[in-house]
């Protein structure tokens, strides 16, 4: 095991904010070229005649999952040791619908807004401006209105193949299998409303 | 050992240096600028540019009066007796860098108004007609304008010097104790001046000009920065312990990404765009070359000052 | 006049399994090497509570939620890795945008909406987006795709509200888009 390299010492914190930045280049460099800088873009996929959002975001899923269950499996990465995101089912689901709300109103989410502010969207940079809004008046609010609702239904570090009782290759697999039953669905979707529209 | 540790603790033991806050990095930044800018200056002269029209150099030479005092003015708010200043004009000491540097600057402020007389901007000549004529007198005579660009380049390459050589005099901190830094911040005021110059320009040919002057400046500013650093690490372990704060120390991140890569390699991209005419010259490279040129200076002095020799 | 950066017309976009696959491995890269995954909103809150800092430090420091995202001192504040993730996002996404034609200051809009219209919905929007992200304790991209790949239950969880939310109130926006 010699990964995460970070997790085992093979450079400091200031070498990981150098880290940052690439990573950060190849997120932005890709999310741009998928065209997540353009809002109509974004949103066409609340409306069915734009799948991409869907596709990028599954593919992008499936292969970082693929590759992590391979380093794994090679015995190269730990993954006890790759931070999960813990499970607070409450205020996931409150927040994943305010989020998705958001999303359709606003056009973006946060890192995208960010990539279409480098390429110079005006509407863009005011969703940015509202963005950093929310969480200001988020962290004035927190004690009072959020903080009680931010612990409900703390479960701790739970995995997909924990709640379902499966192994964690077999989960992948399923994944891997719905991911590309979405894809199909998704390029039948969209060429059905590109005839209606030819009509 | 337990002695000195103990006795290092009273803070007048260790002979101390002043602490340099924000003012010397912004008189080293307009002092390596107008260095560039004086270059430039000079160049256009001697090439007989004045005749142009739309010549950068109607704008140079005011601009170059207001950078500089405004670092001289950094420099001012630095000194502790600010009443003695006059001391530095009555002696000159052959080994100082701050004496050659007050005695250069001095010069600097002559030629730099000879300069503005030649090409006078339309608001000056407004305020005072007179100036008109010597303006005319002084530009009928071709050899007299050449030798005012030579001028312009001789001290402005003393003035860039000086600016870099001023740190690596300094004994007393190992990470400016180099040679290669008093080259590296003459590289750095060249490209930063030129993306100045280039963002000011009117002319397509002198934006070109400068855009691919620039490129020149930034790869080779990438090169003396190698240099730099390959210098560091293959010399003391004392010198190897002050670049170490570029090579994982606390100064790394803000050197690599806000420097090297922010204020070289990106700017280096979008002007080679815009000099094979893929998109349009505009004042974003230029701005990124600047604020590298002064998060540079800042990073220097800052962790110059964090290294010692103890 | 004109505003675009770029005197070519702009590219096609990328195909999508390809981007993704792109993303993908970026994604896996900060895993293996960071052993963490990515994301955006932390950023945003690391600036506004290093702001906050600036204007009230007594303020920030009693606020239960600022407080945590506080360091020594600003420089320790704005050492944060998404902040730094999010600074390269940016330049990726110039450079992308660069190389692809597609640098142009304008504003992204269905056509049936005027701009002043479009910039209000954006902010309400983004508003709506900092709140829900807060809450969620991430957004897109540091739940769904991060806790997606990790296989993170609550993250798959997140990423259904997402579109649930998004599609359930897509009806009542469609006039902005199209």
């Amino acid at each position: 095991m010699i990964a995460p390299l970070f997790k085992f010492g093979y450079f400091g914190d200031e070498f990981s904010l150098i880290i940052a930045v690439l990573i950060g280049i190849g997120f932005g460099f890709f999310l741009e070229r998928a065209g997540f800088g353009s809002s109509t873009k974004l949103a066409a996929q609340f409306y069915f005649y734009d799948m991409t959002v869907l596709k990028v975001m599954f593919t992008a899923i499936v292969t970082a999952m693929v590759g992590l269950l391979y380093f794994g499996w090679l015995g190269i990465l730990d993954l006890t040791l790759v931070s999960v995101n813990q499970t607070y089912l409450v205020s996931q689901i409150v927040g994943g619908l305010i989020l998705g709300v958001g999303f359709v109103i606003g056009g973006y989410c946060p890192g995208t807004s960010v990539v279409a502010c480098a390429t110079g969207k005006k509407d863009a940079m005011v969703f940015v401006l509202g963005v950093l809004f929310g969480i200001f008046v988020f962290g004035e609010l927190y004690s009072y209105i959020f903080e009680p609702i931010m612990d409900l239904s703390a479960m701790g570090r739970v995995l997909l193949p924990d709640v379902l009782h499966l192994s964690y290759g077999l989960v992948v697999f399923l994944v891997v299998v719905m991911a590309i039953g979405a894809f199909i669905l998704a390029e039948y979707v969209e060429k059905k409303l590109v005839l209606k529209k030819g009509k | 050992m337990l002695e000195i540790t103990n006795t290092r603790m009273n803070h007048l033991i260790d002979p101390s240096l002043h602490i340099w806050g924000w003012e010397i990095p912004v008189y080293l930044f307009a002092g390596g600028m107008v260095a560039g800018m004086m270059l430039i200056l000079g160049f256009f002269f001697f090439k007989g540019r004045e005749k142009e029209v739309d010549c950068v150099c109607t704008n140079l030479p005011l601009l170059s009066i207001i950078i500089l005092s405004l670092g001289m003015f950094a420099l001012f708010l630095d000194l502790e007796y600010k009443l003695h200043v006059f001391r530095f004009y009555t002696t000159f000491i052959i080994t100082s860098p701050m004496s050659w540097g007050s005695w250069i600057l001095i010069l600097v402020y002559p030629v730099l108004a000879v300069s503005l007389l030649l090409r006078l901007p339309k608001f000056v000549s407004k305020l005072i007609p007179k100036l008109e004529q010597y303006s005319n007198k002084l530009k009928s005579n071709r050899k007299l304008v050449k030798s005012v660009g030579i001028l312009n380049m001789v001290l402005g390459a003393s003035l860039g010097i000086y600016t870099g050589v001023l740190l690596s005099t300094f004994q007393a901190r190992p990470l400016w104790n180099s040679p290669i830094l008093a080259l590296l911040f003459l590289v750095s005021g060249l490209s930063v001046s030129a993306a100045f110059v280039h963002m000011i320009a009117k002319s397509v040919y002198e934006r070109e000009l400068l855009a691919k002057a620039d490129n020149a400046f930034l790869v080779t500013e990438l090169f003396v920065i190698f240099l730099f650093i390959i210098g560091m690490v293959t010399s003391t372990k004392i010198h190897q312990d002050a670049i170490a704060l570029f090579l994982g120390g606390q100064y790394t991140a803000v050197f690599w990404i806000f420097v090297v890569l922010m204020g070289i390699i990106i700017p280096l991209i979008i002007q080679s765009l815009a000099i094979s005419h893929k998109i349009k010259h505009t004042p974003l490279a230029p701005i990124f070359v600047i604020i590298g040129g002064l998060i540079l200076r800042f990073v220097i002095v800052s962790a110059g000052q964090y290294s010692s020799w103890y | 006049m004109d505003q675009s950066l770029i005197n070519d017309k702009p590219t096609k976009y990328m195909n999508p399994y390809l981007a993704g696959i792109g993303l993908g491995l970026v994604l896996l890269a900060s895993f293996v090497v960071m052993g963490r995954g990515l994301g955006a909103s932390g950023a945003f809150s690391t600036l506004i509570a290093a702001g906050t800092n600036i204007v009230s430090p007594e303020h920030a420091k009693s606020n239960a939620y600022f407080s945590e995202y506080l360091g020594l001192n600003l420089s320790e504040t704005l050492k944060d890795w998404l902040l730094f993730e999010v600074i390269g996002v940016v330049i990726g996404g110039f450079v992308s945008g660069l190389f692809a034609g597609r640098i142009k200051l304008k504003t992204d809009k269905g056509p049936n909406i005027s701009n002043g219209k479009r910039y209000l919905f954006a902010f309400i929007g983004g508003g709506l987006m900092g709140v829900g992200a807060k809450i969620a304790r991430g957004c897109t991209s540091g739940q769904a795709l991060t806790g997606g790949a990790s296989l993170a239950f609550g993250s798959w969880v997140f990423m259904m509200m997402v579109f649930a939310g998004g599609y359930m109130f897509a009806y009542f926006i469609r006039r902005q888009w199209r």
